[in-house]
């Protein structure tokens, strides 16, 4: 495949995936003028918080993928010392934005009410995600096997 | 065992580590134990995990954390249904191991049309997940705008990919793209149309909040990820050279050629 017809797939494969919530704000413009419903102090604050938390859970996900890692290396140190650094940076980061004041805080009246938010929060988010990516795979998958068995070699003709 | 009394007993944060936290953790414990070592104790583990998870906002009604062991109980009927049924019906075609008979298809197909059905059902009908009369559950808000969203996206992601990669895919691009048309259609619908307990304007607003933390955690997952590949890569890099041994003397290259040379060569047809 040339490289030129390469970034072309990989650019529609992105667009259709943005496709949906681009639509959606079209239809949103074309009926109402307007965004309706989105209040960005609120959207940013989601933005944030989900950015934090999904750090912090993803690097302590990947603080014990590193054991495994070690098992080749002879368990060295300097590798976990970091990841557990940037854990720890993550769970700082997370405590000292939220304990800044309102900005960060959802409703909540304390930052560990907050944090404990957050991550039920984001386990309910992966649970739709998840389902979401189970749902699509899953039809795709469905959608190929239905199909009339192909052959892989084309008979030569004699 | 009266809940209630027991619960009066406890502090109210220990009650939730004790009845929410720890059944929470046995999920992703039982998961690793179940693929590393005893898959029966490890699936018990889960599976217990996930049961007490369910029961939360009984046992620990004091924590709103509750509310997502609430959900979970709510939807993982339908989720459960769609999830069986996709598997029906994708091991019931032209697979070659694994194959279920034909007629599998048909309650495959029963089954997850049923599970939409009864996801539709919580929006637009009595079935919303409600901690008390009239209260939505606010985890309801995050999962099910999440879900039509993402499902939307990667069907219509899939069905350029299936069309532009795969060859002679356009019939299976064609039932993605009508996957991806059905779950945005059921977005619009519940954008414009009130159900007795979800309006379309609080919809909304859940909505692009969904689309903000889907975004958040992208760009977290993203961060870590490359947090991760930049201390393994510093670390490699500051590894020092190993060690170089001397060149093979000449006794032992002859009992290398000597050992290949055994294992060359083959019978002659």
């Amino acid at each position: 495949m040339k490289e030129s017809h390469l970034v072309f797939t990989w650019r529609m494969i992105v667009l259709a995936f943005f496709l949906p919530p681009l639509l959606i704000l079209a239809v949103e413009m074309t009926f109402f003028g307007e965004f309706k419903g989105i209040d960005s102090s609120v959207s940013f604050t989601r933005f944030a918080n989900a950015t934090l938390t999904a750090f912090t859970l993803c690097s302590f996900f990947l603080l014990g993928n590193l054991f495994f890692y070690g098992e080749s290396r002879n368990r060295p140190l300097a590798p976990l010392v970091g990841m557990c650094m940037a854990t720890g940076l993550g769970v700082l980061a997370t405590v000292f934005f939220i304990g800044q004041g309102p900005m960060l805080l959802e409703g909540n009246g304390s930052v560990q009410g907050q944090a404990i938010y957050n991550i039920v929060h984001m386990f309910v988010s992966s649970g739709a995600i998840f389902m979401a990516a189970c749902v699509a795979l899953g039809v795709t998958f469905s959608a190929i096997t239905s199909q009339k068995q192909r052959s892989s070699f084309e008979l030569e003709e004699e | 065992m009266n809940i209630r009394d027991f619960s009066r007993d406890m502090d109210e944060m220990l009650q939730a580590f004790l009845l929410f936290w720890i059944p929470v953790s046995m999920v992703p414990l039982g998961l690793w134990y179940s693929l590393t070592s005893s898959p029966l104790r490890g699936r018990f583990l889960a599976f217990s995990g996930i049961v007490l998870v369910c029961l939360s906002p009984w046992t620990v009604p004091s924590s709103p954390s509750t509310a997502a062991g609430h959900l979970l109980g709510a939807v993982i009927g339908p989720c459960m249904l769609i999830i069986i049924g996709i598997y029906l019906v994708s091991f019931s075609g032209n697979v070659p191991v694994g194959k279920l008979p034909r007629s599998d298809r048909k309650i495959g197909v029963l089954m997850a049309g049923v599970g939409f059905v009864w996801l539709a059902g919580m929006h637009w009908w009595i079935l919303t997940p409600q901690l008390s009369p009239n209260e939505v559950n606010v985890y309801w808000y995050v999962f099910w705008p999440t879900f039509l969203l993402l499902t939307s996206c990667l069907s219509s992601c899939s069905a350029v990919t299936l069309l532009m990669i795969g060859e002679r895919r356009k019939s299976e691009s064609n039932i993605m793209f009508l996957v991806s048309a059905f779950s945005f259609t059921i977005l619009l619908l519940g954008l414009n149309i009130d159900g007795p307990l979800v309006t379309g304007e609080r919809f909304r607003e859940h909505l692009w909040l969904a689309v903000a933390d889907m975004a958040g955690i992208a760009a977290g997952s993203l961060l870590s990820i490359f947090v991760f590949a930049l201390v393994i890569y510093t670390y490699e890099r500051n590894l020092p050279e190993p060690e170089s041994i001397t060149p093979p003397s000449d006794s032992e290259l002859k009992q290398v050629s000597m050992r290949i040379a055994t294992h060359l060569g083959g019978e002659e047809e």
